[in-house]
């Protein structure tokens, strides 16, 4: 189900959250969704998932409106680490309601996540530990099979390994029930990987929307005597640099074509590829803020 | 629309669990008092008082609990409000056939002591033994008393602070109810709450109590049919 959205902005009282945010989401893919604290992650997701009624601007699932819509709501299922969707007693409780109220719930795979992530339906919610709550609500999400889910960093509470289980399960199973995942998370190096497309937003607008690789290869770390580097890169944008002693490090936004790339080798500089969670950093932030 | 089978089958699995330990402490109770002083009255009549506030909690917990669990799972707010609805028209007749069976249990033991089930209060009803009126009675409180957990509680849900407001208009709702059955109101701190002396025979009770459920309902609607949900955990 493709998502678009339209000049969405979403207001708190006083205080806008989201503005302007327009942008479109093709069906069956993977999408991270990145952004600073307070960026805004949680109030897109929120309406996307209906959970609140945007102030301005449309969304819609499918070509249809979302809120208030329950021909589009249940293919959308978001996981937040509010709990919604396990608050609710025992895990034996929160499976009950989850089986009954989600359309496509693979009971089996619910089964095989829990002991996968080492949780028994006797356990009360109330009781368990974050890295549990957290597990428990990614085994709803994802036995929901919801042609749309997404998580808010609702997997930040589990510890290393459960994480990279999750990374696991999540590809395995998008690989056999292809959908579109859309995943909010601070851990971008962690779950970079998974990405086919990432979206960016900072303070409520769209800072950057595009593939993944797409967006690697926009950003180059070029290495070299200080000199040399800041020839090459002058004119250039550049996101960031570093220093140590007479090398420089200077990382560019934007593609090099073949003769720049020619250039550089040709000054004895270095190009390397440039990590996700740095360009992420750079691109959020604040004008005026030391790198 | 779905009927709401799981919403309304946890909550009376629940109440059957509750109301089995509460006639048990109170059977408890009972026997002690009438072993270490002087059994003059039901002791169900008192001990009932307890039962209003935990029908209050399940409407409270229909907002509180279940309304966010459903919108997470793709559910609308129209759907859980109908499902809402009818699992309290379903469930508060429930609540007052357990509630009715206590006295009839009472009756029994009371019958097989020797013991005087007096009323202390005034009813709807003269004796606990008089099924349907006790039914009715139970029935109208159940219905006023959850909806009125909820109405409060959509308040503060979508106000927080501001729910206050709607706690004048949900004591009312319920001070009203309670009158036309005759019953009288206890509330921590307030003790004995002022209510209208309403001298209301069955059908003019049970009108008025269906009113309040209704103007409960109606009220209700608007506060949550487009509440969003809180980003934090309340």
């Amino acid at each position: 189900m493709k998502i678009e959205v339209s000049g969405l902005r979403l207001d708190y009282g006083d205080v806008t959250a989201l503005r302007d945010l327009t942008f479109t989401l093709d069906a069956g893919k993977i999408y991270g969704l990145l952004g600073r604290n307070g960026s805004g992650k949680t109030s897109l997701l929120s309406v996307l998932a209906a959970f609140r009624r945007q102030t301005a601007g449309t969304v819609l699932v499918g070509g249809r409106p979302v809120f208030e819509n329950s021909k589009v709501t249940p293919d959308i299922c978001l996981i937040r680490d509010t709990g919604e969707t396990v608050d609710i007693g025992t895990a034996n409780d929160a499976l009950y309601f989850a089986e009954w109220l989600r359309p496509r719930w693979d009971a089996a795979y619910a089964e095989s996540l829990m002991d996968r992530f080492r949780l028994t339906r006797k356990m009360k919610v109330g009781s368990m530990s974050k890295g549990q709550r957290s597990a428990l609500g990614v085994v709803v999400g994802l036995a929901s099979r919801a042609p749309i889910t997404m998580f808010d960093e609702s997997y930040l509470g589990m510890d290393a390994p459960s994480r990279h289980a999750f990374y696991d399960e999540l590809l395995t199973d998008y690989m056999a029930n292809p959908r579109t995942i859309i995943l909010s998370t601070h851990l971008i190096e962690e779950a970079g990987a998974l990405f086919e497309e990432v979206v960016i937003i900072d303070r409520g607008r769209l800072v950057l929307h595009e593939d993944s690789e797409r967006l690697l290869a926009r950003g180059t770390a070029v290495t070299g005597p200080a000199a040399q580097v800041d020839a090459f890169t002058a004119g250039l944008t550049t996101l960031g640099e570093k220093r140590l002693g007479g090398t420089k490090s200077t990382m560019i936004y934007g593609e090099l074509d073949d003769a720049q790339r020619r250039k550089a080798r040709e000054a004895g500089l270095e190009l390397g590829p440039s990590a996700m969670q740095d360009l992420f950093i750079r691109l959020t932030e604040p004008e005026g803020e030391p790198s | 629309m779905r009927f709401p089978s799981r919403l309304l089958a946890a909550n009376l699995f629940f109440m059957a669990l509750v109301w089995g330990v509460f006639y048990v402490v109170v059977t408890l109770i009972t026997v002690a008092i009438a072993v270490f002083g002087t059994l003059r009255f039901s002791a169900w009549e008192s001990a009932i008082q307890v039962s209003r506030w935990f029908l209050l909690f399940v409407g409270v917990a229909l907002i509180k609990e279940f309304m966010p669990l459903y919108i997470a799972h793709g559910q609308t707010r129209r759907q859980f409000g109908w499902h809402a609805a009818v699992t309290t028209c379903l469930y508060a007749p429930a609540a007052a056939a357990l509630l009715t069976l206590g006295y009839l249990l009472e009756a029994g033991l009371y019958g097989l002591a020797g013991w005087s089930q007096a009323l202390q209060e005034p009813h709807l009803y003269d004796a606990p033994t008089q099924v349907p009126l006790v039914f009715v009675t139970f029935l109208i409180e159940s219905l006023v008393w959850i909806t009125g957990g909820a109405f409060m509680m959509a308040g503060f849900y979508r106000w927080r602070g501001g729910g206050l407001l709607t706690v004048p208009v949900g004591i009312a709702l319920i001070v009203l109810a309670e009158s036309s059955v005759g019953a009288q109101l206890y509330l921590p701190l307030l003790n004995r709450v002022p209510q209208p002396d309403i001298t209301a025979g069955t059908l003019t009770a049970v009108a008025i109590g269906l009113a309040c459920f209704l103007v409960g309902l109606a009220l209700t609607w608007p506060i949550i049919r487009d509440v969003p949900l809180r980003n934090k955990p309340s």
